[in-house]
């Protein structure tokens, strides 16, 4: 379910690549510290944008100088330790333990064996980061509880299971003042889109293995790429229109390359297939 | 209230010409069109008054203290007028544009009888909850049972254009569109990820 947003890099100006680059560094520093040596395993692109989107708006980026968790003799760039890089590292340690246990129960027992151990490796982060947000957990418990409810109950509505979703992202950021009405809404339709582009891209393999999916449940078998990447469009479009509202500072033009043309690449490679090659060789050739 | 410069995003000494343009593409991109039935559109109203009067300080101020009516400046939206029979939908319709969404979905299905309005109330109630595909639905529903309807079908219209309405910012507007499925493989393989820097 994670990877999906991701910027566009050919459009990104070097400064803000390198600011995108600093904070994936410093949001994986950021999990060292917290949660320990195997918590940076749980770092990819989402809880980037994440962090990206829960910064304090500020005019000017300065990075400072830390060690490479992959490669320690490496000094990299890296974005200082912040409340708002804490609060995306507390989230990211949830969202991706729900995740993984998750993956555990849909799995049998030998392909759920790697997310199994992992699990039982992460279980004292996750209950530290429960801890330190202990609203986000429980919220992203009783969404994905609802979740589960209904993909058992074979839900023929689109948007009733993607709510679930939306309404488990959206509760990352804080709801109070003009900013965090901005961040919910956006948070919100990033989720929708999210559950839907990877509802889209199950589809093939729900249908061989007869699961629910809820893109087969509302426009049968085969599904409906036209009218869902209207849908997907439109949550897209008012992401961007929540973006503009925002105070990002010196951030916005990396979320507007992310909102603007990477997740609209990335739903279209997950349309035409091309997805899961190259979700593929971005394990391998992760930023390093 | 801030200066009305920085309001634009211009310097103090920009040309006429600069901070018309600033002022355009602001007003572009806080325009009520783009915010149609979004919960967020208190915020972009503000945005867009906010620009107005600092255009209009500015004018005023660089026509050396002539006070003419700003005949640049947007004018603010105007909700059209509804024509509704059943008081039942015009209580509705408020505690929709008022954000109470749950009681309006709760008054909606005490209503009994479904006609266009109540499946044209069903779907900006989802919209706003953005429950796009429900809304579409509901849309296509209410334009069907009542095809004159102007309002069910320019709600409809907005659903259908998909993505190709809004605003983007300079730079995020073509190009993406036109590329083929050749390209679109190299771009996906330059999604950050590859590399080095």
């Amino acid at each position: 379910m994670f990877g999906y947003v991701r910027p566009f890099r050919p459009e990104l100006k070097c400064r803000d690549f390198d600011l995108y680059r600093a904070t994936y560094c410093g949001l994986c520093r950021c999990l060292r510290r917290r949660y320990g040596l195997i918590a940076p395993m749980l770092l990819n692109f989402d809880f980037t944008f994440l962090a990206l989107l829960l910064w304090e708006p500020e005019d000017r980026f300065t990075p400072c100088r830390g060690r490479c968790h992959a490669n320690p003799l490496r000094k990299l760039p890296m974005c200082p330790d912040s409340p708002a890089l804490e609060l995306a590292a507390d989230e990211s340690v949830v969202l991706a333990w729900w995740k993984l246990r998750d993956s555990v129960q849909d799995e049998g027992f030998w392909r759920g064996l790697p997310a199994r151990v992992l699990s039982w490796l992460l279980r004292p982060a996750c209950r530290k980061a429960a801890r330190r947000c202990p609203e986000f957990d429980k919220t992203v418990r009783s969404c994905l509880a609802e979740l589960a409810e209904l993909e058992r109950e074979e839900c023929p509505s689109l948007d009733r299971p993607a709510d679930a979703f939306a309404r488990l992202l959206q509760s990352a950021a804080p709801r109070e003042g003009t900013q965090g009405r901005v961040l919910s809404q956006l948070l919100y339709h990033l989720g929708r889109w999210i559950y839907l582009a990877d509802a889209r891209d199950d589809l093939e393999e729900d249908k061989l293995s007869s699961r629910y999916n809820p893109v087969a449940a509302r426009y049968g078998r085969s599904g409906d790429d036209e009218a869902l990447r209207l849908t997907m469009d439109y949550s897209l479009e008012l992401m961007g229109a929540a973006l503009q509202l925002g105070d990002f500072s010196c951030r916005t033009p990396l979320l507007e390359n992310i909102v603007y043309l990477g997740l609209p690449l990335v739903e279209r490679a997950v349309f035409d297939g091309t997805w899961k090659d190259i979700k593929k060789q971005k394990i391998w050739r992760n930023d390093t | 209230m801030r200066d009305p410069y920085s309001v634009l995003g211009v310097s103090q000494n920009a040309s006429d010409d600069e901070v018309k343009k600033a002022y355009r593409e602001l007003a572009r991109k806080y325009h009520p069109d783009n915010y149609q039935n979004n919960p967020l559109a208190d915020l972009a109203e503000e945005k867009m008054k906010e620009i107005n009067e600092a255009y209009d300080t500015i004018t005023k101020q660089r026509a050396g203290g002539y006070t003419g009516s700003s005949s640049g400046s947007y004018g603010g939206y105007q909700r059209s007028g509804y024509a509704s029979g059943n008081p039942a939908y015009v209580r509705i319709r408020n505690l929709i544009n008022a954000g109470d969404l749950n009681q309006a979905e709760q008054m909606l299905y005490e209503v009994g009888q479904k006609d266009g309005e109540w499946y044209f109330l069903s779907g900006s109630i989802a919209y706003r909850k953005g429950w796009m595909d429900e809304a579409m639905q509901n849309y296509t529903r209410a334009v069907q049972m009542d095809p004159n309807n102007m309002e069910y079908r320019q709600a409809l219209a907005v659903m259908q254009r998909g993505s190709m309405g809004g605003y983007r910012p300079a730079g995020y507007t073509a190009g993406l569109d036109t590329m083929d499925c050749c390209t679109t493989m190299l771009c996906l393989n330059c999604l950050c990820g590859g590399g080095h820097c």
